[in-house]
């Protein structure tokens, strides 16, 4: 079965949201942010907000929740009614008992949401104190239950470690026991699994749609990822800018969506289908990788020391024009990768030759000439470029430090945010007045300053909307056409690198264990841990762009 | 582009590491507090201008007398006049205050820099400056008072030593998180000096936490030099500063309690009022550390 075709319309209704508006309180102009939404969600039904960010849709959460920031945004309309129950008109004595009782929520980031002093079994049970009373012997049985549905390992363990000695998933799995100790009537998940790798992320998926079938519980599953909801959704919700443009069944919407909006939102998922090989060029590598290793070294003052293995013995290279992904979850050592290669940390041992020399043992005097030849990108971009600095000024920096006057270095720098798709008065701007995709633009711009043989992108698109993500990887696709750069990309996403690579090698452990043609890697497979990946990727069998089933061949 | 005549300078750096919010409000203590202090140092700057008395001036003949129209707030136990006294000995514990403010956030932003930057020197100035804040500050400044001699300037050397370590640490702290953003690695990437580094990524981002920590150096600097001339450890005992007007107050306190009223009235009133613009100024730079409103 592709999709969950269940109907609900006999169930009776968990969540009615209508006519649900919010605006900012406390200043004069009182923007609104949700403007007369309208959701309902019967029992045992998963309901997907999707949504690009700040469409509304964790304001939505919160305001279900009772918990929307006071004095800066406020209701000022519509209802919201659990099993008829109005929440907007409990006070706050009465929402608290509502929440943990019949309404609970899971949270993106599990190690923030949970106690780092208190074990975890405590924290399940300081849950069913404040709710309920309980002999302590019935009290732990009930908490030793919830774990086991949960599928927790070594139960009696887990019950006794705290938070940080608990891999991302457990304190998911975690969350999801805490949440639904009580039974509540209402699930509500934001984005629970964007900050998990997507081995993990799918068994917590199969987990939510199983602990939900058993209790009966009404779900509303907030995300931006259009794979994520192919797989558990119900129904959905497509909201922008504060309002719901759209509504239906989850197969309807993905077969024959209605609005504009969504068919775009659709259109921009990546597509797991890899790009159309191109020519192989066979000059000489523009970045060559040898053996590249870096070992950490914890050492205690009295034990002995231990060896944490980040990178072994990486081989590649790429040739210009050419675009190679390193695909891996965390953890895999790609990252450590990318940043030898820049030599922001230094490597073990190994070589890095860019051009003709190895630049893996410089120091930092002899590295300097290098430096232009090899630039990165970095993922997050509301932190790579400097908040005081003007974005003229960022964009010629490196410019600067290789000797060109301010005036050719600025004109440079006009051509540069025109090529990137931005207005000329950009330059005078400070990087908080660009959104996210601007001002990954502009840190491209940066990068290719400096007329790079090499670019690497360190999961580049990762923190932005599909559809600006779609336009990022289109224009480093055409600065590389344009000025022949070899692409080092580096991802978690093996839908981005379908898109953009030529060449995927697949990290696991610190190693490589496979290194193929983008088709190869993708199509067929040879090593089970990327089969494990693209198996765990969300929504594989469907071809969101084309509305219909994925061709198989 | 033309756009762009001036290099980025050291004022730019400043002006635009001190991002105002849009909108803030400055309650009504803080105005108080800044038009009491501009009033004190206005007050105490020209107070050669106005002052009656030579305050060094000893009369036998006027001992220990209590307010007249010759002596508006009365006479010392040598027969000084006390309202020129204060007025005059704002002058010394104003510049001790705020030479020490300046002195050790200037060095201990140098220090901090460096400290937070290269991670063999960070090894060795924090042991050093560890065994700096072990010792007993006022211990460690009579140390060096005795030491120097008792003139302004060891006094103030002998505030700012102590003081130095809690600049550093506070500069190394945000050095050592401000270097992990990826915008200071991406200067890296784009061969960028390490001096360049230092001065135009990270050293920005210390200027909001240091202003505040200055102000607050410089009350504890006042105070600091008021107990060490108590003490007998201060100042040369010839120049009036509050401190010592005070230490020569206490043996008539009982008889004439106003010795040592005035001076500490405008100590007080001067370390209240540095002490609530440093938190006014630590809300505007950094909302986060704002009190939560209840």
């Amino acid at each position: 079965m592709l999709f969950r075709n269940r109907d609900f319309s006999d169930r009776p209704t968990a969540l009615r949201i209508t006519g649900l508006s919010v605006a900012t309180a406390g200043s004069r102009t009182n923007t609104a942010i949700l403007s007369s939404i309208d959701v309902t969600i019967r029992d045992g039904e998963t309901v997907c907000l999707v949504g690009e960010s700040g469409s509304g849709k964790s304001v939505t959460s919160l305001a279900v929740m009772g918990l929307l920031p006071k004095g800066s945004l406020e209701v000022t309309g519509g209802r919201i009614e659990l099993e008829g129950q109005d929440l907007l008109a409990l006070d706050a004595g009465a929402m608290r008992e509502m929440r943990a009782r019949r309404i609970s929520m899971i949270f993106q980031e599990p190690m923030t949401a949970l106690n780092p002093v208190m074990t975890v079994g405590a924290q399940i049970e300081e849950v069913l104190d404040s709710h309920t009373r309980l002999p302590a012997r019935d009290k732990k049985q009930r908490v030793i239950d919830i774990m086991e549905q949960v599928h927790l390992p070594d139960v009696e363990r887990i019950y006794g470690s705290y938070p940080h000695q608990l891999s991302g998933g457990q304190r998911q799995r975690i969350m999801i026991a805490m949440a639904l100790i009580l039974e509540p009537k209402l699930l509500i998940a934001d984005e629970p699994t964007t900050a998990l790798d997507v081995t993990t992320q799918n068994q917590v998926l199969k987990l939510i749609s199983e602990l939900q079938e058993r209790h009966g519980t009404a779900v509303l599953f907030i995300t931006h990822d259009m794979g994520v909801v192919a797989e558990i959704a119900d129904t959905v919700y497509v909201m922008r800018h504060g309002e719901i443009v759209e509504h239906a069944p989850v197969e309807t919407l993905l077969r024959a969506p209605v609005e504009t909006y969504t068919r775009e939102l659709l259109t921009a998922v990546p597509s797991l289908i890899p790009r159309a090989a191109r020519e192989n060029r066979e000059d000489a590598p523009a970045l060559e990788v040898k053996n590249l290793t870096k070992i950490y070294d914890t050492r205690g003052m009295f034990r002995k020391g231990r060896q944490t293995r980040a990178a072994e013995k990486v081989n590649f290279a790429i040739r210009r024009g050419r675009t190679l992904g390193i695909v891996g979850e965390s953890g895999s050592g790609k990252s450590t990768v990318a940043r030898c290669i820049m030599r922001l940390i230094d490597p073990t041992d190994g070589e890095i030759r860019v051009g003709d020399a190895d630049i893996a043992k410089l120091g930092r005097a002899a590295l300097q000439p290098h430096r232009k030849q090899i630039q990165i990108v970095f993922q997050d971009p509301f932190r790579s470029l400097n908040p005081r600095w003007t974005i003229g000024d960022s964009l010629i920096e490196g410019l600067l430090n290789f000797g060109q006057s301010r005036q050719e270095a600025m004109k440079q720098a006009a051509e540069l945010i025109e090529l990137v798709g931005l207005p000329r008065d950009a330059l005078k701007r400070y990087p908080h007045q660009f959104s996210g995709g601007q001002r990954q633009r502009i840190a491209i711009a940066r990068a290719i300053a400096m007329r790079p043989d090499i670019l690497v992108a360190d999961e580049a698109v990762s923190a932005l909307d599909v559809s600006v993500q779609a336009q990022v990887l289109k224009l480093l696709d055409d600065l590389q056409e344009r000025l022949g750069i070899a692409i080092l990309f580096i991802t978690h996403d093996l839908r981005v690198a379908a898109q953009i690579c030529d060449e995927v090698v697949v990290m696991q452990h610190g190693h490589i264990v496979e290194h193929d043609t983008a088709h190869n890697v993708l199509s067929r497979p040879s090593h089970e841990y990327t089969r494990a990946l693209i198996d765990a990727a969300p929504g594989r069998s469907w071809d969101f762009a084309n509305f219909r089933e994925l061709a198989t061949n | 582009m033309a756009a762009h005549p001036q290099p980025t300078s050291a004022m730019q750096v400043v002006l635009g590491a001190i991002q105002l919010p849009a909108t803030f409000r400055v309650g009504f203590g803080p105005i108080l507090a800044a038009i009491v202090l501009v009033l004190i140092v206005l007050a105490t700057a020209t107070a050669y201008l106005y002052v009656p008395h030579d305050p060094m001036d000893m009369n036998a003949l006027e001992r220990l007398k209590g307010p007249s129209e010759t002596f508006w707030l009365g006479t010392d136990p040598y027969g000084r006049d006390l309202f020129s006294r204060v007025m005059i000995g704002g002058q010394v514990s104003l510049l001790i205050g705020i030479g020490a403010a300046i002195v050790s956030v200037f060095i201990g932003l140098m220090i901090g820099l460096v400290s937070g930057f290269f991670r063999t020197a960070d090894a060795i100035i924090m042991r050093i400056m560890d065994a700096l804040m072990a010792i007993p500050s006022i211990l460690l400044a009579i140390a060096l008072v005795a030491l120097n001699g008792p003139s302004i300037w060891s006094v103030i050397f002998a505030i700012t030593i102590p003081e130095i370590p809690r600049v550093v640490r506070l500069v190394r702290s945000v050095v050592l998180s401000a270097r992990e953003e990826p915008y200071v690695e991406a200067a890296i990437a784009l061969g960028s000096s390490m001096s360049k580094i230092l001065w135009q990524h990270l050293m920005p981002n210390t200027l909001a936490p240091i202003i505040v920590q200055g102000t607050y150096i410089c009350a504890s600097a006042i105070l600091t030099e008021a107990i060490l001339s108590f003490l007998g450890a201060g100042v040369s005992t010839e120049i009036p500063t509050w401190g010592n007007i005070m230490a020569e107050g206490r043996m008539f306190f009982q008889i004439k309690p106003e010795l040592i009223f005035w001076p500490g009235l405008m100590l007080s009133l001067c370390i209240l009022s540095i002490n609530l613009l440093g938190d006014t100024a630590r809300d505007l730079l950094d909302p986060r550390l704002k009190k939560r409103e209840a």
